[in-house]
């Protein structure tokens, strides 16, 4: 019979009055734990090794959350120093300026972003990351563009750029490794032919890099996120803290025997611990520079870094190093508070004390009185907005610890309650957790922490998600896909259409070519005070899609009117009514070459209706057969696209057709809602973080539940013995993991809400609760639970094995 | 004494461990209500022999045979089955189920075997009164001190009524007193109720209670009753 077995039921011994201890005893004690922590044989460095895992796991998480800040003020520099923004007005060309157009496309969902250019002079400005300007014909690549256009994947896209590859852009111009950019040069003959244009003096700019105030409710949003994402994180390394404890016990109790008072025991435990988080920091850096490799290769969700913009913030780093080995230390002192190390074994309280309720309530209250106080002030504008951050944190933080150190007295008085009833899987179970409920309570905390912060999370994200996401207008079932066209004249309008029908999966295409006219009955000095109206050409088919008639012939004219007119004769667009089609350079009608045109009679008035992309038409509406397409002097046209879904990479063909049109022009897919750019980013950015701490999370309690089965292992021996089934051991080891993932997780549905309703109130948003995220949230922490018992099972019945009862 | 009319039979069993043997050709035999002592130094298989003839291991070569059943030839489950009807067993320590109250762990063997708890828990207080341990019913095993904890464990060896009782060192762990205890407690009560006890140890004293020995040398079983 162990120690522990035969002496038990005594009251732990008086503590013995703490002697004077010098620094050098310390040091010596502390030491001798660290000799323990390796010289015990393999036992010994399992342990050890499992702690130092733990910690550095924890760690290195850490380091990588401290390095967000530099790696996206990194990557954000380097953003601006590329940025070649067009200014209200252009500098006059000359030697130093350069012609520039947007070319950015996308395919296959990736976005490629991409400029043309024509130097005006000798002595053009560069942008980073390329040795020169590319002469017409040739391009500058990202790396990531470059390996998509040479592999497989980008023979599509290979056809949308007619231009040959003369480099790579290097790191300096990049944001990202993954950064798919270029740099093509045009000659000024292309770009006269209708590519939108304009012109820079330099680079970069220094206003882009500083970044706008974000939002209130999405600063809310980043702060508690990070809180939720780290806490995990620290509890779990105060669990591998612990990991191998009971064994350690037992170690401790032999040297107790030797002659060793307790004060020296805790000593060496400590050192034991101390050994291994120091062990924890070096495994974690490594693993940090080792995440740092892999991240430096990895894009998620379209956000990629390089390798050397993963920096550590020193404060942070350094706060890492001494607090990760502190609180270590602390973390076994704790530990070893409830029992007695004594000559013959670990003594236990027999009847462990209760856990006290009040202090575990404080803190949740604590963290209410912080936030109350915010309710309704957290918005844009309010003054002492740092003060409010960092208060705001504090009481996520607290309210959070809160619901953790609420869980074991939960756990504690509910599992009381339970008698002897049940099968027998219940009864070990329940009788398990009654004894100690303790380690079943810290594994499921981090669990707890992270549901109850994503539940919180996704309150305040829904309302978010309702403010950022805006109704477009667009339907996506009319058409898929919208291009404008640069075209010279109505008759490339018309070519334009051609084309897009030719194309491979292409089934549909509603062009319409519009056109300004100006009223001419007037004689004022002043042209520009003419009323305007538009003029657009179009079959009947897609006239339906942007007016509302019943019956269309070639040949018919249309008119709508404008809701509203900002110059004076509303109206003049009428039946038998003559347009002027002239306008000057400077876009003022031309009343010394007027181009007339005169309303047919029969022109009859209609409603406007919503086109596909959400927009609405007034003015004139002409079929070719009452207005050639050809007479528009100056048109833009629009295609809507509508596709065959039946063939892959429809809307590739299309964006490569319209590169043949015009190299600059981009083609839009229609959709019924959009979201603003920072909040997809900051989702991202949360479910980066909610996976790689849920796996965290459930690493470490794979490592606890192996090692709670490894210190039972003679006994599961035993029950096999007496003829037990697996079932039933199976059994027992899911309700033991799954009562108090019940309870942490009924009780952080209950802190979750708590704080969702918080922040919610912070940001003045009325309450709402997100009943999806919610589901989703617990039944990602139940799945956790799960997948940890799944994991348990086969080194449970390898255990139950009667190998176990061998003794020599 | 004659393989005839035994209860357990075991010819000729081999088991290696890796590249050691721990059994050689061992052959034995026990009859319904016989108490038989296997001793031999430490290393020497005893317990081997016992996990073979329980069914606990299975042996490379060799038959166990009990009561017309050959155990080699049955499945790990039917094998179970039986050492939860058929069979009782104490071992030196480790034995108790810390988390359940003692009379639970007596009660333990008859759950398995789907008795109602409320019947198992009687049976359960009956044994532990005849085992003069019913004062600790309701306190756990790290509660109790090894002598009580051991008879406990006799107790819930004998709960289903078992035909074979293995014990192995069942008073390793305990002083001579409480060892003595213990082993008068479990002969009578097995002699009692017919219960075959094979009886690992390598104590002389121990295995004074029993009525045949089988000295386990080198892997082999040797039979001492005409020795004695």
């Amino acid at each position: 019979m162990s120690g522990h077995d035969a002496i038990s039921g005594q009251d732990a011994p008086a503590e013995e009055p703490r002697p004077r201890v010098s620094v050098a005893r310390w040091a010596a004690d502390l030491a001798m734990g660290a000799r323990f922590a390796v010289t015990g044989g393999r036992e010994s460095w399992a342990r050890t090794i499992m702690t130092a895992v733990g910690v550095g796991l924890g760690v290195a998480l850490l380091l990588l959350a401290s390095s967000v800040p530099t790696a996206y003020a990194l990557r954000g520099e380097r953003s601006d120093a590329r940025a070649a923004l067009g200014f209200q007005e252009d500098p006059k060309p000359g030697p130093d300026t350069i012609r520039l157009g947007q070319a950015s496309t996308t395919y296959r969902d990736q976005d490629i972003d991409g400029l043309v250019m024509a130097p005006d002079g000798d002595s053009p400005p560069k942008p980073p990351g390329i040795s020169h300007i590319p002469g017409p014909g040739q391009m500058w690549v990202s790396p990531a563009l470059k390996k998509l256009l040479d592999s497989d994947d980008g023979e599509l896209l290979r056809e949308r750029f007619p231009y040959r590859t003369i480099g790579t852009i290097s790191h300096d111009g990049l944001s990202g490794p993954s950064d798919l950019r270029y740099y093509a040069g045009l000659s000024h003959k292309t770009f006269d032919r209708g590519i939108a244009d304009y012109r820079i003096d330099r680079w970069g700019t220094k206003n882009a890099g500083k970044p706008n105030p974000l939002d209130p409710a999405l600063l809310l949003l980043i702060i508690v996120g990070c809180v939720v994402l780290l806490l995990p994180v620290v509890i779990f390394i105060a669990t591998a803290a612990r990991f191998g404890g009971e064994r350690r016990d037992r170690r401790l109790a032999a040297l107790r025997l030797v002659g060793a008072d307790t004060h020296m025991t805790r000593r060496i435990a400590a050192g034991e611990s101390l050994f291994g988080s120091l062990l924890g920091l070096a495994v974690g850096t490594a693993l940090f520079l080792l995440g740092r490799e892999i991240i430096g290769g990895v894009e998620v969700w379209g956000v990629s870094f390089f390798s050397s913009d993963i920096v550590p913030s020193t404060p942070l780093a350094l706060a890492v190093a001494v607090a990760v080995p502190a609180s270590a230390v602390i973390v076994t002192l704790v530990a070893l508070r409830g029992i007695a190390i004594e000559p013959l074994g670990v003594v236990r309280n027999a009847a462990p004390k209760r856990r006290r309720l009040w202090w575990r309530l404080l803190l949740p209250l604590l963290g209410l009185a912080l936030l109350l106080p915010l309710a309704g002030g957290f918005g844009s504008g309010s003054a002492g907005g740092d003060r409010k951050a960092y208060q705001a944190a504090a009481g996520a933080v607290l309210l959070l610890i809160g619901v953790t150190a609420l869980l074991p007295w939960v756990v504690e008085a509910v599992v009381e309650r339970f008698g002897g009833r049940g099968s027998v899987p219940w009864q070990l179970a329940t009788r398990r957790l009654q004894l100690s409920s303790g380690t079943a309570s810290r594994a499921v905390s981090g669990i707890t922490v992270a549901v109850a912060g994503a539940i919180a999370i996704q309150m305040l994200f829904a309302t978010v998600q309702d403010q950022n996401t805006e109704r477009t207008g667009q339907d996506p079932h009319r058409a898929q896909l919208m291009a404008n066209v640069p075209v010279a004249d109505g008759a490339q309008a018309r070519d334009a259409f051609a084309r897009y029908r030719a194309t491979k999966g292409v089934r549909d295409v509603l062009g319409v070519t519009e056109d300004y006219v100006s009223d001419v009955h007037r004689d004022k000095d002043d042209p520009s005070t003419y009323p305007e109206e538009s003029l657009t050409v179009a079959d009947c088919t897609s006239l339906r899609e942007v007016i509302r008639i019943t019956s269309c012939e070639n040949g018919d004219v249309f008119l709508v009117d404008s809701p509203s007119y900002y110059g004076e004769g509303a109206g003049f667009a009428k039946p038998g009514a003559q347009v002027n089609l002239s306008f000057d350079d400077e876009g003022e009608p031309d009343l010394s070459r007027k181009k007339l045109w005169t309303i047919p009679a029969s022109a009859t008035k209609v409603k406007p209706r919503q086109d596909p992309t959400g927009g609405e038409r007034t003015g004139i509406f002409a079929t070719p057969g009452a207005f050639d397409v050809a007479d528009l002097p100056d048109p833009r046209a629009v295609a809507m696209i509508r596709l065959d879904t039946s063939v892959p990479d429809a809307t590739e063909y299309v964006r490569n057709a319209s590169a043949v049109l015009s190299p600059t022009m981009d083609v839009m897919r229609l959709s019924s809602t959009s979201q603003s750019e920072e909040f997809t980013v900051i989702r991202k950015a949360l479910f980066i973080g909610a996976t790689a701490t849920l796996l965290l999370i459930g690493a470490s309690m794979i490592v606890t539940t192996l090692e709670q089965l490894r210190e039972r292992k003679r006994l599961l021996s035993v029950l096999v013995a007496f003829g037990t089934r697996r079932t039933t051991l199976s059994w027992s080891v899911l309700w033991q993991t799954a009562i108090p993932v019940v309870l942490g997780l009924a009780l952080s549905i209950a802190g979750g809400l708590a704080l969702g309703v918080m922040l919610l109130k912070m940001v003045g948003q009325p309450l709402a609760v997100d009943w999806t995220g919610l589901a989703t949230m617990t039944g990602v922490g139940g799945g956790v639970i799960l997948l940890v018992t799944l994991v348990s099972l086969p080194p449970l019945w390898r255990m139950m094995r009667p190998e176990g009862l061998r003794t020599e | 004494m004659t393989p005839a009319g035994s209860l357990l039979i075991a010819t000729s069993l081999h088991k290696t461990y890796g590249h050691t043997p721990a059994l050689e050709g061992a052959d034995f035999s026990i009859h319904p209500g016989e108490v038989v002592a296997v001793m031999g130094p430490s290393g020497s298989g005893k317990s081997t022999l016992l996990h073979c003839l329980a069914g606990i291991v299975k042996p490379d070569s060799g038959s166990v045979h009990y009561n017309g059943r050959e155990l080699t030839s049955l499945s790990d489950a039917e094998r179970s089955g039986l050492r939860r009807g058929e069979f009782g067993f104490v071992f030196q320590f480790g034995q108790l189920v810390p988390e359940l109250s003692c009379v639970e762990n007596v009660a333990l063997p008859l759950r398995l075997n789907g008795t109602r708890r409320k019947e198992a828990e009687a049976r359960a207080s009956a044994w532990m009164e005849r085992l003069e341990v019913a004062d600790v019913a309701h306190k756990r095993p790290g509660e109790v001190s090894g002598g009580q904890g051991q008879r406990v464990a006799v107790a819930r060896s004998l709960v289903t009524g078992p035909r074979v009782l293995f014990a192995d060192e069942p008073t390793g762990a305990l002083d001579s007193l409480n060892g003595e205890r213990v082993m008068e407690l479990l002969t009578e009560a097995a002699r009692e109720s017919r219960t075959a006890v094979v009886l690992v140890t390598h104590e002389a004293r121990v295995a004074a209670y029993s009525d045949r020995e089988v000295v386990v040398r080198d892997g082999k079983a040797r039979d001492m009753a005409g020795v004695r």
